[in-house]
């Protein structure tokens, strides 16, 4: 299968781009058609503990999971949902455990559907595993119990296949930690989405042959590490303007999975997911508000501006006053929905999506780069060189950091130590050459130095 | 495009601008550098986290007749105090406490390779990674946040099984045993590997946390004690150091 680059924009200006509809929406599972007009909550659960000790107790807790939020969405009248189980590491080492999971789930699923008719679909997440104690082994035996994980769920129910990929996490714990910008620019924008290249074209086969969608992948590892140890406005771990430049370098990562024949729904926490459906049109799910079960952070109504699906990122399953934790938690989603789709029935989406977008634009340089104006900027940038790997990342991080520059002459505020770091990470940017194999060469003689775990095979180097 | 636009500070306030401090990280270092300027030189070098530097001015205070090993403690660890303080006041960020610390590592290795004597640190600690677990970055920086407070670690690496944790605590007789995991289906590690460790009459602290790793999960084991930043390692190490319980250390550091 052949790697597409973008180069140019699916949307015409950033404008254009709203909640519930993208221009190339994708039917999936029961019924559902994600971003053809409406928004849709996407429940997401971890069993407990206690669940992983055997393949029977685990599918027993995803059959509960799953029955409690079908009863939920039909007591309180809600017209669709999607359930995402994301694999705990015994569901994807033992393939057939995440099979048996998916087909436990969407028996119950087709009971619901065919008896009430609520639209559903399944997502299902097998974990990468793609590693052994000591390195990542992103080609090597793990790859194939990870393809054969993919083959078992699709085979037996689930609608949408994802994953959240580990590429170039190795150099990037590395670079992170040290305000290295190159090197996350290399970790991510290079390493990680070469690991995309591969990848995704082996799991769109895998979609393709069962006929169901090959859906999406997220920055997690590298991206949203940066946005936890990022912090909250008090927290001293890292400048939430590095976070924002590493953000807006996995952009060009996580577009890689439809460069190489995933349609969407992009996965929820991919925060880096606006700048994605600007370049692509696919649909987006994302979280905020109402993953903060899961985390924390700074922006939780402006992610919503262009979702297609409304996530809840994880939450574990336990008792709460209200029922169920996945109960609430769905019921929660569900309502933001049917707002945002009211919002669109009454034609006030657009009004709706900026207020969303305002309330947060200013509140952290995150909110401010990723706020949909500014994250279509984002999207020209890496657009512009869309067939360079290195370029269009760099040309990403340099676009984030003129935006930021822009917010300070404006109404955005930063500390003079947030600032300093911006000023620093330009500097870093300023210096590095235009010419991919160059700045290749150069990373793979530092890193095999500086990071004892990175093994450029790995990445087919 | 919206033409709709707010004052940002009609709905939010943005309290890292409102309460920062106006001393810069370099003037705040300067008054805390030690005076004698062989030790001074070192201490800068080590706030930059410039390892080149360190290694220069390790080479002149020993030409200048300073002992190798005695320069581990008389300036390296004081010029790693100046960081681990600006850190705890919220001066400085945690990239600067890594590159500091790497600098530091290579001044003492320096050191070591300078002298025959062994250097000794304030303690040791046991760090690993839940069994199932290969998500390290909060070890990494539990580990160099211990070592840049002048512990010594023993660093067992990511997936750790329960018999390895159980092996080096008995080998290596710590002070304190650490745990990260980021999923909530490797925690349960911690609670065998604290079974096994009381089983061996073993009671030895076992500071947990990361990722999905709360305090309510960490306060059923008898020697688990929650560390909700990783910060907090070095500050439940210099506790124990002082003399106190596990019950009391779940006192101090169980804050929720």
């Amino acid at each position: 299968m052949a790697i597409n680059r973008y180069t140019k924009m699916a949307y015409d200006s950033a404008d254009d781009m709203v909640f519930g509809k993208c221009k190339h929406p994708v039917k999936a599972g029961l019924g559902l058609e994600i971003g053809g007009g409406y928004t849709t909550p996407e429940v997401n659960y971890a069993p407990r503990p206690e669940a992983g000790a055997s393949k029977e107790k685990l599918v027993k807790e995803y059959q509960r999971i799953t029955t409690d939020i079908m009863n939920r969405m039909v007591q309180v009248g809600f017209p669709a949902v999607v359930l995402e189980t994301e694999h705990v590491e015994q569901m994807t080492n033992n393939p057939t455990w995440g099979g048996e999971v998916a087909h436990a789930q969407k028996t119950i699923m087709e009971e619901f559907h065919d008896e009430y008719g609520i639209k559903c679909a399944l997502r299902h997440t097998p974990g990468d595993i793609r590693e052994d104690r000591d390195f990542l082994g992103l080609r090597g035996d793990k790859f194939n119990v990870l393809m054969e994980s993919f083959e078992e769920v699709a085979a037996n129910g689930a609608d949408l296949l994802s994953i959240e990929t580990m590429g170039g996490k190795e150099v990037f714990d590395h670079a992170i930690l040290r305000n290295d910008v190159p090197g996350m620019l290399y970790a991510i924008g290079c390493l990680g989405t070469m690991d995309m290249d591969f990848i995704w074209q082996e799991i769109t086969s895998v979609a393709k042959k069962h006929g169901v969608v090959s859906a999406g992948d997220t920055d997690c590892s590298e991206a949203n590490t940066a946005m936890f140890i990022g912090g909250g406005l008090l927290d001293k771990n890292l400048a939430h303007t590095l976070a924002i430049v590493a953000r807006a370098i996995s952009a060009p990562r996580s577009l890689a999975a439809y460069e190489a024949g995933a349609i969407g729904p992009g996965k929820d926490c991919g925060y880096e997911n606006t700048i994605v459906k600007a370049i692509s049109g696919v649909p987006i799910s994302q979280e905020g508000k109402s993953s903060t079960c899961a985390h924390s952070d700074v922006m939780g109504n402006l992610v919503m501006q262009c979702c297609d699906l409304w996530s809840n990122e994880s939450v574990e399953y336990h008792a709460e006053f209200g029922g169920t934790s996945v109960q609430c938690w769905s019921e929660s989603l569900a309502y933001d929905c049917a707002l945002m789709n009211t919002a669109t029935a009454t034609g006030q989406e657009k009004t709706l999506r900026d207020l969303f977008m305002l309330s947060d634009k200013y509140r952290d340089p995150q909110g401010y780069v990723l706020a949909y104006d500014n994250a279509y900027r984002v999207g020209e940038a890496i657009v512009k060189d869309g067939n360079d790997i290195y370029l269009r990342a760099k040309n990403a991080a340099i676009k984030s950091v003129e935006i930021m520059e822009e917010g300070i002459a404006g109404k955005l505020e930063l500390t003079k130590f947030e600032k300093g770091a911006l000023a620093d990470a330009k500097a870093a940017l300023m210096a590095l050459t235009d010419d991919q194999d160059t700045f290749m060469s150069d990373c793979m003689t530092k890193y095999k130095e500086e990071v004892k775990v990175f093994l450029p095979e790995n990445y087919g180097l | 495009m919206t033409s709709l636009d707010i004052d940002p500070s009609d709905i939010l306030v943005r309290y890292n601008v409102k309460l920062e401090k106006a001393m810069t990280p370099e003037d705040a270092a300067a008054e805390l550098y030690p005076k004698d300027e062989l030790y001074r030189q070192i201490a800068v070098a080590i706030f930059d986290g410039e390892e080149d530097d360190v290694i220069e001015g390790l080479e002149k205070a020993i030409a200048a007749g300073k002992n190798p090993i005695a320069l581990i403690d008389d300036a390296l660890m004081v010029g790693m105090k100046v960081v681990t303080d600006l850190y705890d006041q919220g001066t400085i960020f945690l990239p600067n406490v890594m590159m500091s610390a790497d600098a530091m590592l290579d001044g003492i290795e320096f050191c070591k390779s300078q002298s025959d004597e062994t250097p000794v640190s304030k303690g040791k600690v046991v760090c690993h990674v839940a069994e199932g677990d290969v998500h390290d970055i909060g070890k990494t920086i539990v580990a160099a946040l211990l070592r840049a407070n002048g512990y010594e670690v023993v660093d067992l690496g990511r997936d750790v099984p329960v018999d390895e944790v159980i092996a080096a605590v008995k080998a290596e007789k710590p002070l304190m045993l650490t745990g990260t995991a980021l999923m909530t289906t490797t925690m349960y590690a911690f609670k065998a590997v604290n079974d096994r460790l009381l089983e061996a009459g073993l009671n030895v602290p076992f500071a947990c946390g990361g990722g999905a790793v709360n305090q309510d999960f960490v306060s059923t084991y008898e020697l688990g004690i929650y560390g909700e930043e990783a910060a907090d390692a070095p500050k439940i190490a210099d506790k124990i150091l002082a003399g106190s319980s596990i019950s009391a250390l779940k006192e101090e550091f169980h804050k929720h």
